[in-house]
C-alpha cells in the first residue's frame, strides 16, 4: 500500500515537473514595445546631464511582492540594465511603490514621492487595484489625467504602465476596459504607454503558462515576471531615448 | 473527568511522534521554497495545491504549544505557565534578532569578499540602505524583516498573545476557536494588519489572518477525541476533503498548462484569484484542513514508519523546530548566491538543497546531543 502511494507520487511528481522543466524566453513583438512618446526630458537628461533619474510610482507589483528579493522588483532590475546599457550615465530609480493603492491613492502621493527626486521620467503602474476594485471607468480616468497633470508640473516623461495579465486580472469582466481607458488618456495626454497588459498576454497566447511568470496567488509576478518586464521596459525606454544616436550627435557638436 | 472518555492530546502520555514528523518536513519544505527556483522544491506541498509549509509549521506550533504548557498551568497555575511561555517568546526573539544579524552579515560578507555590489545594493533595497540605524531600530521592534525572516516574527506574536487564551481554551475550547475565526473574518474583512517597516510595508504573514491556523492546532489539541462528529461521519468527510483536494490539484495543474487554464470560467476564477498569502485566504485555510484531515486517517499516532531510522533526520529537524529553521533561513540564502553564481544550472539547485538539508539534519543530531546531556526542559 505505501509502495504504491509512494510510486503514485513520483509518477505525480515527474509529470509535474516536466510541465515546468521547458525553457521559455522573455520577449515581446516589437509593435507591443512601441511606447509611442519620444521622452523629450530623458533624452535631453542623458545628453546634457548624463544623468537619468526614474521615479517607479505604482503598487505591489512595483514593490515587489512575490518576488523572491526586492532586487529582482522590476526597478531594480530596470536600473541594472539602464546602467548596462549606457554607461558612462548616472542612473538613479526610485521604487515607490504600495502595496493595494490605487490610482486615486496613487494621484495623493504623486507630489510627495515624485517631486524630491527631481525625476526625468515617472514609470506610473497603475490600473490593476483599480479594476479589482471596480472603480467607475470614468473616474479612473479621471484620477489618470489629474495624476498626469500634476506630474508634468514637475517637468517629467511620463510612461504608463498598465495592468499585469493573470488570472485574477483576467476573470474580471471588463479588465480590457481598464486598459482601453489608460491607451484612450495615454494618447489624449500626449504621454508614453507600456502596454505591459498587451505584452503579458503576448506570452501567455505563446503557450508561455502562468506558472512561468505569476506565484501563486495568481496575481503577483514571480521574480521572470518581474525581470522580464524590466527587461522590455528598459529596451523600450532606450528606444525611445536611443543613446547611441545621442552620444554621436555629441561627438560631432564637440 | 468521566473515566470511559478518551485522553485529549494535551493529557495524553508520551511523545506524538507525528508532530516531530510534520514539523520536520515543514522546516524541509520550507527552505526548499526559499531557494528561488528550485528543480527540488517540486516534491513541496506548494505545488500540488494552495497552502504550503508555513499552514503546516503554524497548524503544529499551536497543537505543541497547548501540551507544553497546559499541564503546566494545571499543575503550576497561570502565572508560573506564562512565565515559561515569555521565556519561550524570548528565546524566539533572541533567535530573530541572531538570524537578522547573521543574515545580513552573510550578504555583507560575499559582497566584500566577492565584490558583488549588488548584493549590497540588495541589502539597500530591503531598507538599511537610506537609514542604518533606524532600521536596527525597527528590527529591534520586529517592524523591520527582510525577505524570508517573517514566520519567526508571527510566531513570536502568537505566543506572545498565547498566555491570555491559554486558560480558555481549556476551558472553553470552542469559544476560543469562534473568537479566533471572528478575527480573522474581521481582518480579512476590514484588512487590519500590523506595521511595518519601512512605513510603506505590512507583515507578509498577518498575525491577526494567520492566528486562526495556530488557534485551529491548539484546539484540536483539547478537543482532538471529541471530534466525533466527524468521525460519526468519516466516509463523507473524506470525500469532500478529496474532491477539494483533486480539485486544488487541478487549478494548481492549469498554472503549468494553458489547455487546462482555459477550462475554468471566468465567474469561478473569480471566486478563485487572487489567493492572498499574506491574510491567510480561505482557500488556502480550507486546504490545509483537508490535507490535514487526510493525514489523520493515514497516519496514526501509533503508525510503524513514523520511527523508521530513514526518517529520524526530518524527527530531530522537528523537535530543534527553532534552531533549524533559523539554520536553514540562513542556508537559504547561501543557497540564493550559489544558485545565482552558478547560472541557475539544475545540478547546483539539487546539490545546494540535499546539502541544506544535511546541514539542517547535523545541527539538529548535535542540538538533540546537547539538550540530552543536559536536564531536560517542555518546549514547544
Amino acid at each position: 500500500m505505501m509502495r504504491w502511494a509512494f510510486a503514485a507520487v513520483v509518477a505525480v511528481t515527474g509529470l509535474w515537473s516536466t510541465g515546468a522543466a521547458a525553457e521559455w524566453q522573455c520577449r515581446a513583438a516589437k509593435d507591443l514595445l512601441d511606447l509611442g512618446n519620444p521622452l523629450e526630458i530623458a533624452k535631453t537628461a542623458v545628453a546634457e546631464e548624463r544623468e537619468l533619474r526614474v521615479v517607479a510610482l505604482g503598487s505591489s507589483s512595483t514593490q515587489g511582492y512575490g518576488a523572491s528579493n526586492p532586487q529582482f522588483a522590476y526597478p531594480a532590475q530596470l536600473k541594472m540594465r539602464l546602467e548596462k546599457a549606457m554607461p558612462g550615465v548616472q542612473i538613479h530609480v526610485w521604487n515607490k511603490g504600495v502595496g493595494g493603492q490605487d490610482a486615486a491613492e496613487m494621484v495623493e502621493r504623486m507630489k510627495t514621492d515624485v517631486k524630491p527626486e527631481h525625476a526625468h521620467i515617472v514609470v506610473w503602474q497603475v490600473g490593476t487595484n483599480s479594476a479589482i476594485r471596480r472603480d467607475p471607468l470614468t473616474k479612473f480616468a479621471e484620477k489618470l489625467r489629474t495624476g498626469i497633470d500634476i506630474g508634468h508640473s514637475l517637468g517629467a516623461n511620463f510612461i504608463m504602465m498598465n495592468l499585469q495579465y493573470v488570472p485574477a486580472v483576467v476573470a474580471l469582466p471588463d479588465e480590457e476596459e481598464y486598459a482601453h481607458a489608460m491607451a484612450d488618456v495615454a494618447k489624449e495626454k500626449g504621454v508614453a504607454l507600456f502596454r505591459r497588459f498587451e505584452i503579458m498576454k503576448s506570452w501567455y497566447n505563446d503557450g508561455m503558462p502562468y506558472a512561468q511568470f505569476v506565484i501563486n496567488d495568481g496575481l503577483h509576478l514571480n521574480d521572470f515576471g518581474q525581470k522580464c518586464i524590466a527587461k522590455l521596459l528598459s529596451q523600450s525606454i532606450l528606444d525611445a531615448i536611443n543613446p547611441r544616436q545621442l552620444t554621436g550627435a555629441a561627438k560631432s557638436a564637440h | 473527568m468521566n473515566a470511559v472518555e478518551p485522553v485529549p492530546p494535551y493529557l495524553a502520555p508520551g511523545r506524538d511522534l507525528r508532530l516531530d514528523f510534520f514539523r520536520g518536513l515543514a522546516l524541509w519544505f520550507i527552505y526548499l521554497d526559499h531557494v528561488p527556483e528550485n528543480i527540488v522544491s517540486w516534491i513541496t506541498v506548494r505545488n500540488y495545491g494552495f497552502s504550503d509549509a508555513t499552514e503546516i509549521f503554524v497548524f503544529i506550533s499551536g497543537y505543541t504549544a497547548v501540551i507544553a504548557y497546559s499541564r503546566m498551568m494545571l499543575k503550576d497555575g497561570w502565572l508560573r505557565a506564562s512565565f515559561r511561555i515569555y521565556r519561550r517568546v524570548w528565546q524566539l526573539y533572541v533567535a530573530h534578532i541572531l538570524l537578522f544579524v547573521a543574515f545580513t552579515a552573510q550578504i555583507a560578507y560575499v559582497s566584500i569578499a566577492r565584490d558583488t555590489p549588488q548584493l549590497i545594493e540588495e541589502m539597500q533595497l530591503m531598507g538599511l540602505g537610506q537609514n542604518p540605524y533606524r532600521a536596527i531600530l525597527e528590527a529591534a521592534l520586529l517592524k523591520f524583516r527582510p525577505v524570508n525572516l517573517d514566520v519567526l516574527p508571527l510566531y513570536i506574536v502568537l505566543l506572545a498573545a498565547f498566555p491570555f487564551a491559554l486558560p480558555g481554551l481549556l476551558r472553553w475550547p470552542w469559544a476560543v476557536l469562534l473568537a479566533s475565526f471572528g478575527l480573522y473574518v474581521a481582518s480579512n474583512h476590514f484588512d487590519w494588519n500590523l506595521p511595518g517597516y519601512p512605513d510603506d510595508k505590512v507583515w507578509f504573514f498577518n498575525p491577526m489572518a494567520w492566528q486562526v491556523i495556530f488557534y485551529c492546532g491548539a484546539v484540536l489539541a483539547v478537543v482532538a477525541p471529541r471530534l466525533e462528529v466527524f468521525d460519526r461521519r468519516r466516509w463523507s468527510t473524506t470525500a469532500v476533503a478529496l474532491v477539494y483536494l483533486a480539485s486544488a490539484a487541478f487549478v494548481a495543474m492549469s498554472w503549468h498548462y494553458n489547455a487546462l487554464e482555459r477550462l475554468i470560467p471566468d465567474w469561478l476564477a473569480r471566486q478563485i484569484y487572487p489567493i492572498d498569502k499574506t491574510n491567510l485566504d480561505i482557500l488556502r485555510l480550507l486546504h490545509f484542513f483537508a490535507l490535514a484531515w487526510l493525514t489523520r486517517l493515514v497516519v496514526r499516532r501509533d503508525a510503524r514508519f513514523l520511527s523508521w531510522r530513514i526518517f529520524l533526520p526530518i524527527r530531530r529537524c522537528g523537535e530543534q523546530s527553532l534552531q533549524i529553521f533559523c539554520v536553514g533561513t540562513f542556508l537559504a540564502v547561501t543557497a540564493q548566491i550559489i544558485v545565482a553564481h552558478y547560472e541557475e544550472s539544475i545540478v547546483s539547485q539539487i546539490f545546494v538543497s540535499l546539502a541544506g538539508l544535511v546541514v539542517m539534519s547535523l545541527f539538529a543530531f548535535a542540538a538533540h546531543r546537547i539538550k540530552h546531556s543536559a536536564p531536560t526542559k517542555v518546549r514547544a
